[in-house]
Order: C-alpha cells, then sequence, then structure tokens
C-alpha cells in the first residue's frame, strides 16, 4: 500500500520533470494533473521517454516495471503518477 | 563488388563483438556469432514457409532481436525486406497486397491473411533441429534489391524505393573508411529499424567485429545509461532533446557539475562521437555538444542518394555537411540545387509513386536532383544553404533563400517556428508560433528588429503574424516529423499574410 505522503511527493517530482523537458516555460505548479501531455504542453514522444526515463531515476522506479504499451496509455500527469505510485521507494 | 559486405555478411561467421537489445524490460545480450547462428534457423524456417529468392516479406514492428533476425535471415535468403514503421503504417490485408508482400511481421494484432505475430520468430531462432539444414549460397549483385525503404514524406502516401546491394556496399565502406568502427566501440541505434541506414551499424558489427545496441524508442534514454555506447546514431531533434536535458541537469546539481559531466550522466561516459544527419542541425547544438567533449558530426544524404557528405575526425568544417564520400559526386546546378551522381545508384527510379515523382527526381543514370540548394568550398566541403523550394523570387528578380532568416527568428526562446510568405513580391511576411500561450508579441517583435537588422533591404521582414493557437501536429500545421506545412499555414493565416494592417510590423 501506498503511504499517504508518496503521492504528493511523487506528484511533485512529476510536474518538475514534466516542466524541465518542456520546451516553453511553464511553472511546474501550473501544470494541470489532467491536461492531455502532447496537445496541451507539446511533449513530443520523445520528451514524453526522456520525462519518464528521469522522474523513474528521480523516484527510484525501475522502468522495467512498464512496457512500451504502458507508456503509450499515460496522456496526463496524473496517468503519470498513478502508474508509477504502486512501485516507488521515494519522493523526488 | 559486394563479397566483402553482403557477401561476408550472407556466408561467414562473424568474429567477436556482441548485440545488445534494448527495451523498457531490460537488455537481452548475444553474442555476434549467436545472432547468426538463429537468423540461419530464421531462414531455414522461412524457407519452410515458402520463402523464395527474390520474394519479399515485411516487417512492420518496433525495434527488437526479431527485426534484426529477419532482415540477416532475408539476406541470407536473397529475399527483399520492407521495412513499415508502427504508427505510419497498419497491418492489414491492403498493405500486403500493394506491397507484393509474401509474409507480413508484425507486433501489432492483425488477421490479415499472410500476417504473422513476430513472436513466432522468437521461438524458430532457438530451434536447433533446424541447424542441420543446408542453406543454398546466395550472392548479391550491384543491382539486386536488398529492401524497400519509404520516404517519410509530409503528405500523403509515403513513396517506396528498392535499394540496391551495391549502394549499400558502397555507404559501408565509405563510413568504414572514415570512422575505423572496430572491437572496442557500440553503436547506439534507437531510430527505427525500417530505415534501412539504422541496419547499416548492425552489417557493420557484423563486418568489423564491434558491439551494437539495438533500443526500443522508449528505452532510449535508460539504455543509453546502461550500455555506454561509444558511438550514437541521431538525428538533431533528439539531439536538441539531450542539450535541454543536460541543461536542466546542470540547472539542478548548481556550480557543483561541469557540462560534461552532465553530458556523460545523459550518454555515459564512453563516446567517442555523435552521429547526426536526416535534417539540417543547429550550429549552437553542434557548438554545445563539441565544448561538452563529445563531438558530433553532421553528414548530408536523402533516401534517394544514401550518404552524401559527413563531417568526421579527420575533416570537418563548421557550417558544412562535410566533404563527398568515395563513390558519390556533388554536381552545383546553374540554379545552385545539388545534385548526386552516385558510382552505385540506390536506385533510378521509385518502386512505388505517384506518376511523374521518379522523373522530377531520377536522371536517366540515376542522378538525383535534390532540391536543395548548396555549395562547395575550395576543399570540398558541402554547404547547404536550403531547399530550392523554400526560395522566394522577388519582383526586382532578387531570390531570397529563406531559411536562414526563419532559422534567425527561431533562435528566440518566444519563438517555436517561423515561416515566411511573399504575399506581393514585395514584403517578406512571417506566420510565427509562439512558444509559449499567450504569446510573447514583445520578444517577437524585439527578435524581428534584430533579424532585420543585419539583412540587406530586400531579406528583411514586413510584419510578423502570430499563430494562434499555435502549430501542432494536431491542428494539421506541423508533420508527424514536427516540421511546418507552409502550404497549409498560408491556408489558414491567407487573409493575415495579405492584409498590410495585420500583425506586428517591423520599426
Amino acid at each position: 500500500m501506498l503511504s499517504e505522503s508518496t503521492l504528493p511527493e511523487l506528484e511533485t517530482a512529476a510536474r518538475e520533470q514534466l516542466a524541465a523537458v518542456l520546451t516553453h516555460h511553464i511553472a511546474p505548479t501550473a501544470l494541470d494533473l489532467d491536461a492531455d501531455m502532447a496537445g496541451s504542453y507539446a511533449l513530443t514522444s520523445l520528451n514524453k521517454v526522456l520525462f519518464l526515463t528521469e522522474l523513474c531515476e528521480a523516484t527510484g522506479v525501475d522502468l522495467a516495471h512498464f512496457t512500451e504499451d504502458d507508456l503509450d496509455r499515460m496522456r496526463s500527469l496524473r496517468d503519470v503518477v498513478e502508474a508509477l505510485a504502486p512501485h516507488s521507494t521515494k519522493g523526488s | 563488388m559486394t563479397q566483402d559486405t553482403l557477401g561476408r555478411i550472407v556466408a561467414t561467421e562473424p568474429g567477436d563483438g556482441h548485440i545488445r537489445v534494448a527495451s523498457l524490460l531490460g537488455t537481452q545480450t548475444l553474442t555476434l556469432r549467436e545472432l547468426y547462428r538463429r537468423s540461419g534457423r530464421v531462414a531455414r524456417w522461412l524457407t519452410g514457409q515458402g520463402v523464395r529468392p527474390g520474394d519479399r516479406i515485411g516487417i512492420l514492428a518496433a525495434n527488437s532481436l526479431e527485426w534484426v533476425l529477419l532482415d540477416l535471415a532475408a539476406l541470407r535468403l536473397k529475399a527483399e525486406t520492407a521495412g513499415f514503421e508502427p504508427g505510419k503504417f497498419a497491418p492489414t490485408g491492403d498493405l500486403i497486397r500493394r506491397y507484393g508482400i509474401r509474409l507480413l511481421f508484425t507486433d501489432r494484432p492483425a488477421e490479415a491473411p499472410g500476417a504473422v505475430p513476430i513472436g513466432e520468430v522468437t521461438e524458430v531462432s532457438q530451434r536447433a533441429d533446424l541447424d542441420g539444414v543446408p542453406l543454398r549460397p546466395v550472392t548479391w549483385g550491384p543491382k539486386d534489391v536488398t529492401t524497400v525503404k519509404f520516404t517519410s514524406g509530409s503528405t500523403g502516401e509515403p513513396k517506396g524505393l528498392g535499394a540496391t546491394a551495391g549502394s549499400i556496399d558502397s555507404s559501408l565502406r565509405a563510413v568504414q573508411q572514415i570512422f575505423e568502427h572496430g572491437p572496442g566501440d557500440d553503436l547506439f541505434v534507437f531510430l527505427p529499424l525500417s530505415l534501412l541506414q539504422q541496419r547499416y551499424w548492425i552489417y557493420s558489427a557484423l563486418l568489423h567485429g564491434h558491439d551494437v545496441t539495438v533500443s526500443t524508442y522508449e528505452a532510449a534514454f535508460a539504455a543509453l545509461r546502461r550500455v555506454r555506447p561509444t558511438v550514437v546514431m541521431g538525428v538533431p531533434a533528439f539531439y536538441e532533446t539531450a542539450k535541454r536535458q543536460i541543461e536542466a541537469r546542470m540547472r539542478r546539481a548548481g556550480d557543483g557539475q561541469t557540462v560534461g559531466q552532465a553530458a556523460r550522466a545523459v550518454f555515459g561516459d564512453r563516446i567517442r562521437y555523435l552521429w547526426t544527419g536526416s535534417a539540417p542541425a543547429a550550429s549552437s547544438m553542434l557548438r554545445f555538444f563539441t565544448e561538452a567533449g563529445l563531438p558530433i558530426y553532421e553528414g548530408y544524404g536523402l533516401n534517394e542518394t544514401c550518404i552524401v557528405t559527413k563531417n568526421h575526425p579527420k575533416a570537418h568544417r563548421d557550417g558544412s555537411v562535410g566533404q563527398v564520400l568515395p563513390g558519390k559526386e556533388v554536381l552545383i546546378g546553374e540554379d545552385g540545387v545539388v545534385s548526386v551522381r552516385s558510382e552505385h545508384p540506390v536506385n533510378d527510379h521509385y518502386a512505388y509513386c505517384r506518376p511523374g515523382d521518379s522523373e522530377r527526381v531520377f536522371g536517366p543514370d540515376g542522378t538525383v536532383r535534390t532540391g536543395d540548394l548548396g555549395y562547395l568550398d575550395e576543399d570540398g566541403f558541402l554547404f547547404i544553404r536550403g531547399r530550392a523550394d523554400d526560395v522566394i523570387v522577388l519582383d526586382n528578380g532578387k531570390k531570397v533563400i529563406v531559411r536562414p532568416i526563419e532559422e534567425d527568428m527561431k533562435a528566440d526562446p518566444a519563438i517555436a517556428e517561423c515561416v515566411l510568405f511573399c504575399p506581393g513580391q514585395t514584403e517578406l511576411v512571417a506566420v510565427v508560433s509562439p512558444a509559449a500561450e499567450p504569446a510573447d508579441e514583445k520578444a517577437i517583435a524585439a527578435r524581428l528588429a534584430l533579424t532585420n537588422a543585419v539583412r540587406a533591404a530586400d531579406e528583411r521582414i514586413g510584419r510578423a503574424i502570430v499563430a494562434d493557437p499555435p502549430f501542432s501536429i494536431d491542428n494539421g500545421l506541423l508533420t508527424s516529423q514536427y516540421k511546418p506545412k507552409r502550404g497549409r499555414i498560408l491556408d489558414v493565416y491567407h487573409d493575415a499574410v495579405h492584409d498590410p494592417e495585420e500583425g506586428i510590423h517591423a520599426v
């Protein structure tokens, strides 16, 4: 089970890592958890790969938990946080 | 002539070296000898499935060991391959019929007759009982077609082009001569294997005994850190992304991390050089990696020409795409358009295209009119100035090459894309896609002034229309390769482009 503190820490890390790969400046706190990352933030497929690689490294999640199809299904920040949460061992 | 390249690959057990296949699940490592053995089993099994020399098998799948095995098995049978990029093609009966595919191997759900789950190849490749069946020796002549490759055209049906064994042989030799890949090297491939050039690095490993890593696109950044390659085969957009990531890492680390350390954290600590091509690279990006201690070499070539020029450790010049490779000749027409003549052309026509496409591109001897504008300097380095399509002819007869002007505009952080039009042959009008919403019009106006300040009167931009919303793939104003679609953009902004009152006016 997730500790109560895991989700907020993961969400913060996800916001920071997503903001870091976007080509235009947007504050991590201004990102909409439910927005489609490709449509709303022009997240390219390569930037998505990089974002998830960096986020997994920062949160101690082994990328091997996911398949290429799992990654494809992660469309919003909330999708990402919920997918990583069961495997997360630490926050950012 | 191909006996030392494709001939050796199909007939001779390779030397030392490994292939690593990386996916999100991890990395699988095989010796090249084991790869060769398994490809022989797949070849024998394909024969049993009725595949004969000259037949064509299709592969529509993400990068995988099975992809590599099928490609090598086809070479050993003298069968053709057709590599289809997932997402651009679907494994349908129509695809199988249109391209004359005998068997289509795919990792996507498919029910069409002739479609085979690529997973079957995994099982076949491990069947030792297939080792005893003899394979008939094959010879690849210079004009034999080994594979059909497809252009990643921005619109319409992709064009299909049969690649000759002679052109592959010529490119493999030329690249080896300048980069001397060998034991100790590990070449990293993550772009789709449906692009023939990505398979060259597997052929190179088999010929020269070095390692090669084939990664899925999704696992690329994770695999880079795991396998620590010596060479990365990329494209400018990939390196731009990596550059931003290195810069972000440095910002997070504060003063404690050099650019070299941050770059090694992304690419591993064994990089000998980075390869880029397929699209123009920004000089700022090339400089960044070189200064970080990761030399990056840009080249030039089209699907229709294969690799024509390449910068390399022994001969490179800033701003150029390198010197012409052996077996290639660059001809600059009176109109400044680059044509390429090859000792062994990729082909002299498309196998699949609209009527007239082949005649527009190929001369009778296979000389390719590239449509790019360029010049050779006194030492034979080629400089590409833009596409011939990008030339605007003003009413005073002066030709304006728009790409350098657009590049200047795009160098501003507030601007994601810029395309120029000349509605009345008298003034250049830019349509600018902002990097953020709302658009920073002040920054765009400042960049407009800066761009104009260093240009002759005919090359100055009169007005800039700010696109709202910004160009995207979804709204049809960017191609799947993130290139602006000029015609479509002009359709959408036609009224604004033609209205002299519209936009941010240059001062």
